[in-house]
Formats: structure tokens, sequence, C-alpha cells
């Protein structure tokens, strides 16, 4: 987003270094008094435990931030503090605190005693339908910040419910105890003014190794924006804001579930027409690699969003045109070929494409770049540069309407990989996209067995799920689809996710040529 | 962003509406249509131009062109209090404000109408103090003067004023309870469940037990009610300051009976 697109978008975004409900730990902006609190101004000096308030930091519609210090840093013991600030001052707090933290190391002097931000979350004067609300930001927070310690996510220090206190509407109001941050992305591309963000490329590989971390011990951020990146004191990056994390369930861990809110600019296509029921809505790790991938173009366009549009509505649904295929993906030429390409995985359409991104083995990229670029320099570097550069070219010439036949640089970089798009011969299954089970379509273990349901795989697919595939059997068993179209031919294709089963591991599996539409043109199967 | 609805009435008695979704940047057509140019919607009245005007989704509303060089055509707000706009003959894509609307193209006698539905418009949340920042927004906005949203609010009732735990009104007990309002005197059962239709499908998209099989549509409608008040009520979009909209209940009448399981309308 550029300042002028900001402007005139003031309903929804705009100034923002205010964490939006009660956000993030402490960015560095002081904000002003919101209208229409129901809790009382926090004085200066109130006691959270054994954390004082000094200063606000900002105000949120859903809390408010302010800054606290350390109690304890005044003790005798604070002499210590100079050389260990971290481990002395967390003493009483060893088991929230992140005292391996090497970040944290240096920060905090013994004069400021540990600096923190304290965040309250005040649940008296609303409507009990509210306050649980809030009460579930703060159980995800709590939850999440408990179990998760890492240097590039920030750490839940402590967390404490207010009782009988004497400012009016803070009884029960549960506070976060959060690391002091200095700023945050969003404030850093506020800044800019249009231009690339000063060390682009660490904040994202550190965003990434944040992201990689969050998904490999089993959980989707559910809110990643440039407000809930954090930025300390040392210039390292913090992943913040767990109110909408959730834990990856369902048989494979593939998503979770969280209330009906997000940022619509990060919101992947998928969720616009996600359904609901009473546990929220799905949420898998592929709508924080998406968010990723919007990131990724805001940091070297200062800001501008890869999706053209002066109004969040606009933005949205140019997202749902590209993901229908209407429009292309357009990146702006001033990010580089690498972050381009990488961006553009990020922002594949379907997410049982962007599964193959995993923020695992996008950090594994960024770190090949980095060590091609440190290493052997000359050499390697062109060689991953112009693998990049060619993927992009394709993409950007394909993007007219076959944007899915892209051969992208995916994990087999070497590899040029062909696509197909399933199809569904039922127009009323073409119709939705909620990926009804009345509406998928199987995949046969063997092409040359009859097409039964022991010979079926697990993974179902659905109209419109784009597929690697590998080759072609011309003769397999004649599959006739519901409109009458017949053909023997059938395709072998990746599945978006191997099964696993007590004895073999299966990757791949076969589509029945009329359930494409696609013509790829791929090599014979052999053997 | 998942586009409209125009869900246009049949010619015949005997063949049934037909409805048309568009996705964002969509364009169709509408008119009498010919062999050389065929049209998306097809009105065939032979007052209506071969090829009367043109729809067009842009972000969360829709836009209208008026193709005819002589005729106006209005779109009536059906919820409004007589609210409509005229486009005037050449208008080349009006842009349309209305969640609801009729377009109504003048034709000899009768008029030809066609209704289409916007349920993307975003409202902002009840908590959000017009503050600024990249929000953190409920992606199932709801117009709280919307008719929908006060049969909403009925089938919400009992729960949230904890009459029962479980019970969710039937359609002739949501018509019962809020027909005393002044603007919705003439409402229908049937309309009542259009509305909780829309609900379901188009706003809120809930997942709920009429996904599953293909039960009877008594009980379908059942499952759909409960479903919605479930989630409406989970996410806080309907809250206890919203049953100040309903019309006060008649003094001494009595308070509505729990839906009996089974799926009465």
């Amino acid at each position: 987003m550029s300042g002028a697109v900001e402007e005139y978008d003031g309903t929804l975004d705009g100034e923002t270094g205010e964490p939006d409900h009660g956000g993030t730990g402490g960015t560095g902006r002081s904000g002003g008094d919101g209208p229409g609190r129901t809790a009382g101004r926090i004085p200066r000096g109130f006691r959270v435990g054994r954390w004082e308030v000094t200063e606000p930091i900002a105000d949120g519609g859903w809390g408010r931030v302010y800054e606290g210090r350390d109690t304890t840093a005044d003790a005798p013991d604070a002499a210590d503090a100079v050389d260990a600030p971290d481990t002395a001052n967390n003493a009483n707090a060893a088991d929230n605190a992140d005292t391996t933290d090497p970040a944290g190391a240096g920060e905090g002097t013994a004069e400021a005693g540990r600096r923190v931000a304290l965040k309250f979350l005040p649940t008296s004067g609303l409507a009990p339908r509210q306050a649980e609300r809030l009460a579930e930001t703060a159980r995800r927070e709590i939850e999440f910040g408990s179990r998760a310690h890492h240097p590039r996510l920030m750490t839940l220090l402590d967390s404490v419910v207010l009782e009988d206190c004497d400012v009016p509407g803070l009884d029960g109001a549960v506070v976060l105890v959060m690391e002091r941050a200095e700023s945050s992305l969003q404030d850093l591309l506020d800044a800019a003014d249009g231009s690339p963000l000063p060390e682009a490329e660490r904040l994202l590989t550190e965003i990434c190794e944040g992201l990689a971390h969050l998904h490999g011990l089993g959980w989707v951020h559910g809110d990643l924006k440039p407000a809930n990146v954090l930025v300390m004191a040392d210039g390292s990056v913090r992943l913040s804001d767990f109110g909408l994390t959730a834990e990856l369930e369902g048989t494979r861990g593939t998503h979770g579930f969280i209330p009906p809110l997000g940022s619509p600019d990060y919101l992947p296509p998928e969720r616009w027409r996600a359904p609901l029921d009473e546990r929220g809505v799905q949420v898998r790790p592929t709508a924080d690699v998406w968010a990723l991938g919007v990131m990724i173009h805001q940091v070297f366009s200062g800001g501008a969003s890869p999706f053209p549009g002066a109004t969040f509505t606009a933005r949205a649904s140019a997202v749902q045109e590209y993901a229908e295929g209407r429009a292309p993906l357009r990146l702006d030429v001033v990010v580089p070929e690498f972050w381009r390409a990488l961006a553009a995985d990020c922002l594949l359409p379907a997410h049982t494409e962007r599964a193959a991104h995993t923020a695992e083995s996008l950090l594994d990229r960024v770190r090949t770049l980095q060590d091609a670029g440190s290493a052997a320099r000359p050499r390697n570097r062109r060689r991953v540069v112009v693998l990049a550069a060619t993927g992009t070219v394709l993409a950007l010439l394909g993007a007219g309407g076959a944007w899915w036949q892209w051969a992208g640089p995916g994990a087999s970089p070497g590899a040029a990989e062909i696509r197909l798009t399933v199809y569904n011969a039922d127009d009323k299954c073409r119709a939705r996209s909620d990926r009804h089970p009345m509406c998928s379509l199987g995949l046969a273990i063997k092409p040359t067995e009859p097409y039964v349901l022991d010979n079926v795989v697990q993974t179902r697919v659905w109209h419109g799920d784009v597929l690697t595939v590998e080759c072609d059997l011309e003769r397999g068993v004649p599959i006739a689809d519901e409109a009458g179209a017949r053909s023997s031919r059938w395709y072998r294709v990746r599945l978006p996710e191997a099964e696993k089963s007590a004895k073999t591991v299966r990757t791949t599996a076969w589509l029945p040529d009329v359930r494409t539409r696609s013509k790829p043109a791929v090599p014979a199967c052999g053997g | 962003m998942s586009g409209i609805l125009i869900h246009l009435p049949s010619a015949h008695r005997t063949e049934p509406a037909t409805t048309r979704r568009l996705g964002p940047g969509e364009t169709a057509r509408f008119g009498r249509g010919t062999k050389a140019h065929p049209v998306e919607l097809l009105l065939p009245d032979p007052a209506v131009s071969r090829l009367a005007g043109e729809i067009l989704v842009a972000q969360d509303h829709w836009q209208l062109t008026n193709y005819s060089t002589t005729h106006s055509y209005l779109v009536e707000n059906p919820e409004g209090a007589g609210e409509y706009l005229r486009v005037p003959p050449r208008r080349a894509g009006a842009p349309i404000p209305f969640e609801f609307a009729r377009v109504v193209l003048p034709t000899r006698g009768s008029t030809v109408s066609f209704q289409v539905f916007a349920p993307d418009h975003v409202y902002l949340d009840a908590d959000d103090f017009g503050g600024r920042g990249t929000r953190t927004l409920n992606a199932y906005s709801l117009d709280e003067t919307a008719t929908y949203f006060l049969v909403l609010v009925a089938l919400c009732e009992p729960r949230l004023r904890d009459e029962s735990a479980v019970s969710v009104p039937t359609t002739p007990q949501v018509v019962e309870r809020i027909s005393t309002h002044p603007a919705l005197t003439r409402l229908t059962a049937r309309a009542v469940n259009a509305h909780i239709d829309y609900l379901a499908e188009q706003k809120l998209r809930v997942r709920g037990p009429q996904d599953v099989g293909a039960a009877g549509s008594g009980a379908r409608r059942t499952g759909k009610r409960e479903a919605v008040v479930g989630v409406a009520l989970r996410f806080g979009l309907v809250r206890e300051e919203h049953l100040a909209l309903l019309p006060s209940r008649t003094p001494g009448a009595p308070s509505p009976e729990p839906a009996r399981p089974g799926g009465h309308r």
C-alpha cells in the first residue's frame, strides 16, 4: 500500500502502528486515546504482578498496550543484571521466559530494568459474548506462548489476571506480559514511503525462520501481517500476536480452526468462501504462506500489495479474479527475481498447490540463495538466480490464462513440472468450491486394473485442483465420465501429500484422462 | 469476495427460476438476445431490446450499463423504504449500492424484472470505533438493518434470553414474532425461509447438518436453522443488544414454544 492508497482507504487501512485487537506486543508508536473505551486509563505506576506500568504504547479496538518494567530490577540483585539482564530479571519467570534467546541477551539495561510490553485485555463492561471472544484471544495467546520458545517468536513472559483492582473496568482483565519491541514491520513499511526496505532480505529470512518453526511445531499463525511482525531493539524480527493461532488437528494435522476473523489484505482466496461452523473457519499453514507472499512483495515494494486496488475490497476482489484464473499475477518488477519467484509460489491460487511450498522449503530456498551468495559467489549464485528467473518469466508469459501450466522452480528446481487441472463432468460440482465429499473424485492405484473401491487411494481431488503430472499411459482401463466421454488414457500424478501406511509410502496415483480438460504434454510412463 | 447472485424469473410458470453467480470482474449481458448476439440473461419480452444492458461485478458491488437509447431502467431496493436508482439511457457502469436489488425494465403493460444480490458488502465490527490500522475484520459481516438480520435475531432470541439452551424458533414463530414490526407487516413464511437460506448459504456459509446426506427438506432446514443460530451466537454476530431491534412482545402473549425436532416450518 502506498501512502496515497492508505489515505483513500482510511476506513480500514491507514495508520498502522496501532495494533489490531490489542495486538502486537509493543510497537514503538504511542497511541492516542481510543474513543469509547470501557476501561479507564491505566495510571503510571499501576502494578501488574511484578510489573509496573510506565507509559502507554498503543490502543487497539480489543485492548491496550502499555510499556512496563520489571520492579524486581530495582532490588539489590539488580547489579547482576548489568552483565546478564535477561536471566537475572527472569529468575521468577523461568518457566515462561526464553532464557536461551540469544537475540534478547543484549537487550535492556540495568537502568531501564527489563522493559516489557503489557497487553491489557479488559473483559468487564463487555457483553458476555464479547468477553468470551477476548477470553478466547487471551487463551490462544497463552496456550501458544507457554509452549513455543524461539528467537523468532515473541516470548510471552507472564500472564496475569487482575482482581480487586481500583481502576474501573479492569477487574477480571487478562494482562499478557511480552518482550518490548521497538517497532513493527508495518511501521517500517509506512516510513519506507514506497522504496524497498533496507535489509529486506534479512527481515524476510527471519520471518521465514519464525514461520518454519511455528509450522514445525504444528501450529498456524492465522493472522500473519506486517503489523504482527515486530522488530526488536537489535533489529531482529519476532512474529507476534497469537490471538488467532491454532494448533493443527485432523487425522494428518492438516488444519486448525479459528474464529472467523482476519486481515483482508492477507487472507488467501479460499478464505473468502470458507464455510463456517461453531468451531470457526478452517485454517491451514498455506494461509500463512499466502500472507508471507504478500509480505515479500510489500517489503520490496515499500508496502504495496501485489494485488491492485485502492480499497481492501478492491484488492480482495482482485485476489478472487486471480484465483479464478481471470487475471494474471502481476508482481512488481522492483521485487528481485529470486524473491518474485518465491512470492509467486506463496501466492499460488489453490491451497493444494501452495501446500507444496511449506515454510520449511521456502526457508531452505532462501538459505540456499544466501549460501550461494556468500560462499561460491560467482558460479552458484548465478545458477540459482537464472533458474528462478526462468520460472518468473514463464509465470508472467503463461499468466494470460494458463497459469497452472507454469513449470515453476518447485522442490526440484532443475526439472520442469507439468501440471493439469482436475475437471468434474458434473456441472453442479463444478459450480461449487467447498470441496464437498459428494463432489470429490478418486485416483487409482493401478490404471490397468478395474477402477473399483480397493483400487483407489485415500486422497480425493476436486474440480479445479491442480496436480503435477509425471507421465501418461495410453492403454489403461477405459473410463467413461458422467457426460459419456470415454478414454483409456491415464495420467500419473503426484499426490499433494504422501500417503503413508504401515508398509508403503505412496507419492503418486493415477488420474483418468476424462477427469481433466488439460492436455498435458508428458512422456509415456515407462515400466 | 464471492461475487453476486442473479435470480432470473422463469418465462413460463412451469420452468424453474434460474440463478446465476458471477465472480468479481465477470460480466453478464441481458436482453431479448439473438442468434448473432446471444445474452447470458435472457428476458424474452418483445418490449425488451435485444441487448438491453450489462452487469459487471466490481469489488463488493456491481455496475449496471444501460444499452438502451430510449429507456431508463429502475433499480429498486426491495428492503428500502422506496429507495431506488434511475439508470438513464446509455449510462455506462452505474454503481449499484444495494445488497438486494430489483432491476426493472419498462415494457408495455407488465414490467420485466430480475433480482441481484450482492452478499459481499462489508460492515465494520461493532467494537471498531473507527480507529485506523490494518484491521482484523470479521469476515462474516451482516447488515444489522436488513430483514435477514431481524430474522436472525428472532431465531437467536430464545437462547439470548436464556429461555432455552437448545430451542430455535420455527418459521411460523419467527413470522409471528417479527410481523408486528412496522416495516414487516406483510412478511410471509416463504420470505422468512428465503432469508434463512440466504444467511446460511451466502452470508455465513455455515457448514452444518444440511451438508451431509440428502435428508428431507424440512429436517434439513431445521439443521440449517440451528447451525445459523449456533454460528451467530458463537462468534458474537448477534448479541444481547440486538434484541432491541425486535418489536416488543405483545403483553400477555406466551413466549414461543421450543421447536420440535423433525423440522416444522
